[in-house]
């Protein structure tokens, strides 16, 4: 009786200590508003090293700087693009700038890309972080961090995507590399999206 | 041990329902100043990881759709796919370039 007892006992402390471990760790992430992992990376706004390449909006309102293992690709007559593809053309890392060309806003931009890339060219897209008032070179911008699908081969991307607006200009930056290869591509893309110079 | 069962069961509900609100916790960190949503913008199907096991990521749930209510949806028309629109490469299974869609 007495060994049931105590059993019964270390076995109410047991869940007394896990129930307590789980609610402060579920109130430590909702009070801080973060969860491990989708941060939004801090960017400091900052040259590309001096081997990097550059590239003008066609407006000249804009320049994407890429690194040299990259390479300048085609794309819309408005905007310049550089990737890095494989052998096979597959694209490993891809950079992409853009003139403003729509409803674009700052406040709205995180939500306004997940509609486009779900309307436009994913089968599905799924924002991990987002941030405001990101600080660029020559401007400011409204930043979104994403997964999609593409509807044309199911490929998996994961893009830091930014609206930035500078003194006479917006444009759009884009920084993406397959969902596979995002953590060994994401610090070269993050340095590229604050290489980025609007004017 | 029929009492037993019943606090594992209990333990087990509670862990349940704990780790459903986990879930629902933000998603932003330092860096600027971070939005308010934190899920897709539509009722799409979640996207599916099949390249890494970060669970973090990879545990995607679908919520319905709650847009920020003023955000203008993108032109209602997209580019087709398949070499469509301009033929870049977003129109052909590429990586989506910064166009407004128009």
């Amino acid at each position: 009786m007495i060994t049931h007892t105590a059993r019964r006992g270390r076995l109410i402390l047991t869940a007394i200590t896990a129930t307590a471990a789980i609610v402060v760790t579920v109130a430590a992430f909702t009070v801080s508003g973060r969860s491990p992992g989708h941060a939004f990376p801090q960017l400091h706004p900052a040259a590309g090293p001096a081997n990097w390449r550059h590239l003008t909006l066609p407006n000249g309102t804009a320049v994407l700087s890429y690194p040299p293992s990259l390479r300048p690709i085609s794309g819309d007559k408005v905007a310049v693009s550089a990737a890095r593809l494989t052998p096979h053309g597959a694209f490993q890392l891809y950079l992409n700038a853009t003139p403003r060309q729509g409803s674009e806003q700052l406040a709205h931009w995180p939500a306004f890309r997940l509609h486009l890339l779900q309307a436009d060219t994913a089968a599905a897209a799924r924002q991990i972080a987002s941030a405001q008032g990101v600080k660029f070179r020559g401007g400011t911008g409204s930043c979104v961090i994403d997964r999609y699908v593409t509807r044309i081969g199911g490929h998996h991307f994961q893009e830091i995507a930014c609206l930035v607006v500078g003194r006479t200009s917006a444009s759009v930056i884009v920084a993406a590399a397959p969902t596979a290869a995002w953590t060994q591509a994401r610090p070269l893309l993050l340095q590229a999206v604050a290489a980025y110079l609007i004017r | 041990m029929f009492t037993h069962a019943r606090w594992a069961a209990g333990l087990a509900l509670i862990a349940a329902l704990a780790a459903g609100c986990g879930t629902g916790a933000g998603l932003y960190g330092s860096g600027a100043k971070p939005t308010a949503t934190a899920h897709s913008a539509a009722p799409k199907p979640a996207v599916t990881h099949h390249h890494h096991a970060r669970s973090a990521h990879a545990t995607v749930t679908t919520r319905p759709a709650s847009p920020a209510p003023s955000v203008t949806a993108p032109a209602a028309n997209p580019i087709p796919q398949g070499n469509g629109g301009d033929q870049d490469a977003d129109n052909n299974g590429g990586p989506s370039d910064g166009d407004g869609n128009i």
